[in-house]
């Protein structure tokens, strides 16, 4: 008990350790990464994502100490650079980077000389060619043939007045604490990338790039950016910015050991230069959404002309230029209370499709409020004008149907239902644990959680019951596979097949050698708490004694990717993707060392010597060939219909190892709103996951004057129906 | 041996507090009421006080669990002795059952009823009579238990932290010179050590596997480890003060040792001083554990305690008043009957009987 105790210490000053040394906080997450503690966003918690654990991050964060080191130590490096280039190193030529007298490319002439040290260094990734080797045969695309999402009635202006629960630690959007709350304002709901993916269909629609097209490698993309695109300071985007971009993200002046992995070498293999507006991205491997996956977006390079060591410092407080409509001037900071956000007049996307009318506000005006139940009293003032109530007591106990507010026809509830791939709120086995390593036991523990009380009486039946590891990815997703079902008499009989028989005189099962059924379910998510009680006192009647462990979330996840829990309650946001993932969660080269096959004997059991391999995502230490086999070829596989047949056969085989017992789903999106704030008829696109992401509502200031006069007189509204279902995404089952 | 009995100046005191009754009633009711507490399965409690089937009786509080098979009820978990008891109602037998007045222990969820999802207002009927909380947990329920846990939680805080500040400060006061400047220093750092952070800190590892008696108790040690500095100086200063007594010059002339003198004739004069503390110490731990709760740094879910019921009621202050409204005023009770106790016991030891202030 004292050792487990000293570990725990032992892990907690590491990590913060680790924390201080990077200057604290969480690292970024814009693009797609599962992040645990975050999930607890969708039950309209503020996202508080600056506090959250990330195991994520430090797993980054000892890879980047790895690489740094290992750098450091063998630091033979060549460093040729310009001057080895100009003495005549021929072998570096080709990559069109430099001409023959050792100036750079006109495409390149503005860049500084250790960026084009950079790029030179990288020959491989970074290539400068012409229009006359663009492939001739290319199918362009432009989204044309995609609708439009936003409202014919929207009008500019008004101001929108919403708040996050911390002020920002800073407006870079990269780097240390860059990854808070607020940072949806500054680039996830404001910036535009090279291609959009459209919100109600598969398709996509122009972004930066007003065309194109995938080669015929299925690997890589050619470009053609937008002869408008423009950042927020005037100044064009240039293709060159691409490459600056992959310059940026992988320097280690950002701190951002998770951007520099996702934008490794190992992942985008080369960005080629055609002209000043056309380039080509190559990507690692053939994937269906490749599109998708290589539209990343261009930093200025005009702005930071190369990366310093004072990075971090220098832009604490300065917003890069954008490409997207709301800009933060310095005179709209007021450290510690607020931050508003100014509407461009003149933003180079006002008129193209999939941007007009979209973006309304004048000004975005967000307030700091830290206490989520006094921002709702705040938004009943009046002061907020809309209200995220997917929280039960909220939609139920504190706004009502027949709250006054809705009553008297000012404010609507809304549901709306869409459809995306729920945050995968779920109980995790650790099978490497024992009495777990059972899968009788397994079994009888899935049979003796009773999600289906939680669900009635917690969330009121408001939830759907998650039925698979892959919910919410359309195809992919197993059509019939349910979850386990409680049932005392089940669980019971597979209890006993798990040698636990008898009852103790506290009811918990005993088996022959005295050990009690007694699992411990850890988390971190405090805010859940009712959730678990109630799991806890039905599991009882089944004989298991779970024992709860709600620690403070970042002391969680660090024991979880420890793999020191025996079952771990934890929820991943999953992504808007087209198939899921299951290599990071149950493949065995995540569980256990050695790699690949040899951990495994002859009859596929696992080796006695292997070792536990800590921070990872198989949180379940899954460790099963049939399933490596199906995940092996599940990543290689490249067309569509294989992939879809091999991730139902996954989850089936998943399902049968017992590992994961799925918790619940939100079909939808639940809201309030002062109906000055109008929304397109059909409420919001398909893959809304916040209200405030794709900005398609804008602001009657008239109203709002009209509905804050007849509240004071008190003078109830005609014409407003108050509480509103939008069905037309709602998922039969 | 001797027959006990205190010296007279401690008979006048207690005489003393005895003739405060706003104090001295204040003492016997919070007595009672822990006592009460501590048996506190009889009264609050889930479990039956008598089962009577088929000629046999059973006493469930206390011991093993029985399960519902034992009264034909055809499963094997805890039988739920509410329904027992309306199932022997409409059978109309010979069997029945008694329940305590409060059927419910802290845990359990009242799920009952179709309409229950958390939150149901006071009912006489239901027999919840302080109405129920977010997951249908009795509120009544919660506050005994949670009385009974902050209060035992109270008496250990005050004995610890005592027990290490007499140590400490007699070492300190009587030995005095390089002991006493070196300690002081080193209990000065230590005091300066933020309390709230470190609780904080260290309660959020602490493994949850350990019994709730063993998270109690290391929340209490984690707790002391950090607040006993305080009551130190005071022991420091008394033990200072009295130590340069004739009657302590006496005892080491007639060849007393250290030992002797310190804990025969120095610590009980000494005393007096803690005894006044003590009340508002035990003011002080209650309010620490209900605010720690409160932040949610406490006691480890789903452990009924004040401070959890606040953050319950504060958060949905306008659709469950009652829960703010019963934790509050247990609070406010508990701790003005404190107070009263600590004033009249303050008063009872002040040696000025008739003092310029009164």
């Amino acid at each position: 008990m004292k050792r487990s105790k000293k570990n725990h210490l032992l892990s907690f000053v590491c990590a913060s350790l680790l924390w201080l040394l990077l200057g604290g906080g969480c690292e970024d997450n814009t693009l797609k990464r599962p992040e645990a503690g975050d999930a607890a966003g969708s039950l309209d918690d503020p996202p508080a994502r600056l506090e959250e654990a990330d195991e994520a991050y430090l797993r980054e964060l000892a890879r980047t100490f790895a690489r740094e080191l290992k750098k450091e130590l063998g630091s033979v490096r060549t460093n040729e650079g310009i001057r080895g280039f100009l003495e005549g190193n021929d072998s570096r030529r080709n990559s069109g980077l430099m001409d023959g007298e050792g100036n750079p490319h006109p495409l390149l002439a503005h860049c500084s000389d250790s960026v084009l040290e950079f790029y030179l260094e990288n020959k491989e990734a970074f290539e400068v060619s012409s229009v006359e080797n663009l492939p001739h045969d290319l199918r362009w695309e432009d989204g044309s043939q995609e609708e439009e999402f936003s409202s014919p009635m929207a009008r500019r202006g008004g101001v929108w007045r919403t708040f996050t629960s911390d002020f920002p630690r800073t407006l870079r959007t990269v780097g240390p604490d860059a990854n808070g709350a607020f940072r949806r304002f500054l680039l996830d709901y404001n910036s535009i990338g090279l291609v959009m993916s459209h919100p109600d269909s598969d398709g996509y629609f122009p972004g930066l790039a007003k065309r194109w097209a995938v080669g015929k490698d299925g690997r890589t993309v050619y470009f053609e950016l937008d002869e408008d695109a423009r950042f927020s300071d005037g100044k064009p985007v240039r293709a060159s910015d691409f490459f600056f971009n992959l310059y940026f993200m992988r320097s280690k002046h950002v701190q951002a050991p998770w951007y520099n992995d996702f934008f490794g070498k190992d992942k985008f293999l080369k960005i080629t230069l055609f002209d000043e507006r056309t380039l080509a991205i190559k990507f690692y491997k053939a994937k269906p959404d490749l599109v998708e996956r290589v539209s990343i977006r261009p930093t200025p390079e005009h702005f930071y002309k190369e990366l310093g060591g004072d990075y971090l410092t220098k832009y604490q407080w300065i917003q890069e230029p954008t490409t997207g409509p709301y800009v933060v001037r310095e005179e709209g900071v007021v450290k510690g209370q607020s931050i508003t956000l100014a509407r461009l007049s003149d933003w180079w996307a006002d008129d193209k499709r999939f941007y007009r009318r979209r973006y309304n506000p004048d000004r975005i005006e967000v307030q700091v409020i830290r206490d989520p139940n006094k921002a709702f009293e705040v938004f009943l003032k009046g002061d907020l004008d809309m209200f995220g109530l997917s929280k039960t007591e909220y939609w139920y106990e504190k706004l009502p149907d027949d709250h006054p507010l809705v009553a008297k026809g000012y404010l609507t509830k809304v549901t709306f239902f869409n459809q995306v791939p729920p945050p995968t709120f779920a109980l995790r086995i650790n099978s490497s644990k024992p009495p777990m390593d059972d899968l009788n036991l397994r079994i009888g523990f899935h049979h003796a959680m009773n999600f289906e009380l939680v669900l009635e009486k917690i969330f009121r039946g408001d939830f759907a019951r998650m039925r698979t590891v892959a919910d919410g990815y359309g195809g992919r997703s197993h059509p019939t596979l349910q979850a386990r079902k409680f049932s005392v008499e089940t669980a019971m009989k597979h209890f006993a097949n798990a040698g636990y028989r008898t009852r103790g005189s506290d009811g918990i099962l005993v088996n022959q050698s005295g050990e009690r059924l007694s699992v411990e379910l850890l988390t971190g998510y405090k805010h859940l708490e009712d959730v678990l009680v109630v799991l806890r006192e039905e599991a009882k009647k089944a004989g298991l004694d779970l024992k709860l462990k709600i620690l403070e979330s970042t002391a969680a996840w660090k024991t979880a990717s420890e793999k020191k829990h025996q079952v771990v309650f934890s929820a991943f946001n999953s992504f808007v993707e087209l198939f899921p993932r299951f290599w990071e969660p149950f493949h065995s080269d995540n569980a256990y060392s050695p790699a690949g096959s040899e951990k495994f004997d002859a009859d596929g059991v696992l080796r006695p010597d292997v070792v536990i391999k800590t921070d990872t995502n198989n949180y379940t230490q899954t460790a099963v060939p049939e399933i490596d086999r199906l995940i092996d070829r599940y990543r290689e596989e490249e067309s569509l219909e294989e992939i879809t047949l091999l991730a139902h056969r996954l989850s089936e085989a998943i399902h049968d190892h017992a590992v994961y017992v799925p918790g619940w789903k939100k079909p939808w999106l639940r809201m309030g709103h002062w109906n000055w704030v109008r929304f397109p008829d059909d409420w919001g696109p398909r893959e809304t996951r916040d209200f405030e992401e794709f900005q398609v509502f804008w602001i009657d200031e008239e109203g709002r004057t009209e509905i804050e006069s007849a509240k004071s007189s008190g003078k109830a509204l005609d014409g407003n129906d108050g509480v509103r279902i939008y069905e037309k995404h709602r998922e039969k089952f | 041996m001797k027959k006990f009995a205190f010296n007279p100046l401690t008979r006048r005191k207690l005489q003393r507090f005895r003739s405060l009754r706003r104090g001295y009633w204040s003492f016997l009711l919070l007595l009672a009421g822990f006592a009460l507490s501590l048996f506190a399965e009889l009264l609050v409690n889930k479990r039956a006080l008598i089962v009577r089937y088929e000629g046999t009786y059973h006493f469930p509080t206390y011991g093993a669990q029985i399960p519902g098979d034992r009264f034909g009820l055809g499963y094997e978990y805890e039988t739920n002795y509410r329904e027992l008891k309306e199932l022997f109602r409409k059978e109309n037998s010979n069997n029945w059952v008694l329940l305590p007045l409060v059927p419910y222990d802290p845990y359990e969820m009242d799920y009952r009823e179709e309409t229950a999802t958390g939150f149901s207002p006071p009912s006489l009927k239901n027999r919840h009579f302080l109405g129920t909380d977010k997951t249908e947990r009795d509120v009544l329920a919660r506050l005994v238990y949670g009385f009974r846990i902050a209060f035992a939680f109270a008496l250990g805080y005050l004995l610890l932290t005592y027990l290490i500040a007499v140590v400490v400060g007699s070492v300190l006061g009587y030995f005095g010179g390089k002991t006493d400047m070196m300690g002081l220093r080193l209990v000065e750092i230590w005091s300066n050590v933020p309390f709230l952070y470190m609780v904080i800190i260290l309660v959020s590892v602490m493994p949850g596997w350990w019994g709730l008696g063993w998270q109690v108790s290391s929340l209490l040690l984690i707790m002391v480890l950090f607040s006993w500095t305080g009551m130190t100086y005071y022991v420091r200063a008394a033990v200072y003060k009295e130590k340069a007594r004739d009657y302590v010059a006496a005892a080491r002339v007639i060849g007393a040792g250290s030992a002797r003198i310190v804990f025969r004739h120095l610590l009980p004069n000494v005393l007096s001083t803690l005894v006044t503390f003590a009340p508002f110490t035990v003011a002080a731990a209650v309010s620490s554990i209900t605010a720690l709760d409160f932040l949610g740094y406490g006691l480890p879910a789903p452990t009924p305690s004040w401070g959890e019921l606040l953050k319950q009621g504060v958060d949905n202050l306008r659709i469950a008043p009652w829960i703010v409204a019963s934790a509050s005023a247990a609070l406010v009770v508990s701790l003005t009957l404190v107070t009263f106790v600590g004033e009249a016991v303050r008063e009872a030891f002040d040696p000025k009987k008739f003092s310029t202030y009164q």
